[in-house]
């Protein structure tokens, strides 16, 4: 009985393996196009989503104070709600960008032929665990609400700054003039 | 009865697959593959022969030329990984660790297996064979999963060739295993579902393998100026940085 469910255990794996590569699209890692996203994610997290000052805006508490020393009971509600949706938003964007970051990675990584398995599994394990780690922050603010870590904004923002200034470093060798090539080619691409 | 209508179906369609790859060229692109077809032509025309002539001399033939077809059934999965893994190096190489790895795992564990539990028996055939389309589907499963990890894209022919070859060796492993488990009392089940599933993989190819169309070619383009392990330390140094980031911030 042992040997059948393991047997049936494989299977079901092969064939979960099948059916995604049923319904897959690949899409062009590694190409142009995916590195001018791996870049557009950094411009995406230095500039659109964490300034300080949008980033403060966004989470101030403050508004919640006048709000909830001004307003009825029912705009309390409403208030929150759409804070939650925005800092929610705000989470699933960062998260984003960081997988985006972890496509270029992949993308570059293939063509290496000197490609080391254990520390690509040992990557692997870590972006998923940030990954996981975004998704566990978006699950508190759902549950606990937006103003659940009043300090919580102004560390990720720090820390994501500085992510962005190394990630930015890796990014270096697509210059302005290159990237501006590569824009034109995968805008070609996506017409055709 | 039903068996040897589905074989000479089966047939019909191999032999349909081999000319098709001849008048399209296929066949000097994916020689391994119709070296496999070629095999299975042999051998369920053997079989049908055998039959024919005396169930005795069917039965004495049946399991070498079976496993014969097994074996050449590994040079699909050797083409596949030269095809669609040649032009990436490093992916080629993780998805030959993974794919040894996972042949060290299934090996070590058809020895350990017996030895630990009480019930198991891995004697006959049947189990050898079942043992054997194990290692084939996990290294499969293996060489998809690098394949979806780092987003390689994949023809028409690539695509069904995996599809088919991994569709039989689905309903192979499952039948032998159920086989295995239940006796001779599945046999007249399994004498129906093995040629069929293959029927059905035979179709899928000779659909996806009419005419040539290669793999998407990476974007050579851009050469990066640096080498893996620079790449690597700067990859873990930003990951490192958004880790206590948001380290960080669970802690607020």
């Amino acid at each position: 009985m042992i040997s059948l469910i393991f047997f049936l255990s494989v299977g079901m794996v092969l064939f979960s393996s099948l059916f995604v590569l049923a319904r897959r699209h690949a899409r062009p890692e590694g190409s142009s196009t995916a590195l001018v996203e791996a870049r557009q994610a950094l411009k995406t997290l230095q500039a659109g989503l964490l300034p300080q000052d949008l980033v403060n805006r966004v989470f101030a508490e403050q508004d919640w104070n006048y709000v909830r020393s001004e307003t009825p009971r029912s705009v309390h509600a409403l208030f929150i709600d759409e804070r939650k949706a925005i800092v929610l938003l705000w989470l699933a964007q960062v998260g984003k960008q960081i997988r985006s970051l972890q496509r270029f990675h992949r993308g570059a990584a293939r063509h290496y032929a000197q490609l080391n398995p254990r520390v690509e599994v040992e990557l692997a394990l870590s972006f998923a665990a940030l990954t996981s780690a975004c998704k566990a922050l978006q699950i508190l603010v759902y549950v606990a609400g937006p103003f659940v870590a009043p300090r919580m904004v102004a560390v990720v923002a720090n820390a994501a700054a500085r992510a962005c200034k190394i990630s930015e470093q890796s990014l270096g060798f697509l210059d302005a003039v290159r990237l501006s090539g590569l824009r034109g080619q995968s805008r070609d691409a996506a017409t055709l | 009865m039903s068996r040897w209508l589905i074989m000479g179906l089966g047939l019909l369609l191999e032999f349909s697959l081999l000319v098709r790859g001849v008048q399209a060229r296929l066949t000097r692109r994916y020689y391994f593959f119709y070296l496999y077809v070629t095999s299975v032509i042999f051998f369920t025309a053997a079989m049908m022969l055998a039959n024919w002539t005396g169930p005795s001399i069917y039965g004495r033939w049946y399991w070498p030329l079976q496993l014969a077809t097994l074996v050449a059934g590994y040079g699909i999965l050797l083409e596949i990984l030269n095809h669609v893994l040649a032009p990436y190096p490093g992916a080629e190489r993780f998805a030959r660790f993974s794919g040894m790895a996972a042949f060290g795992a299934i090996v070590s564990f058809a020895l350990l297996a017996p030895l630990l539990t009480p019930g198991w028996s891995s004697g006959s055939v049947i189990e050898f064979e079942r043992d054997l389309r194990s290692v084939q589907a996990v290294f499969i499963c293996c060489l998809l999963t690098v394949i979806f990890y780092y987003g390689i894209g994949m023809g028409r022919n690539m695509k069904g060739m995996i599809m088919g070859y991994g569709l039989y060796i689905l309903t192979s492993l499952i039948s032998l295993a159920v086989r295995a488990y239940a006796g001779r009392s599945f046999d007249q089940i399994w004498d129906v579902i093995q040629p069929l599933s293959f029927d059905i993989s035979l179709i899928m190819w000779l659909i996806a393998l009419w005419s040539y169309c290669p793999n998407p070619v990476p974007d050579h383009m851009i050469h990066l100026e640096e080498d893996y392990g620079a790449l690597v330390a700067k990859t873990r140094s930003v990951m490192g940085a958004i880790r206590a980031y948001i380290g960080k911030a669970a802690r607020a």
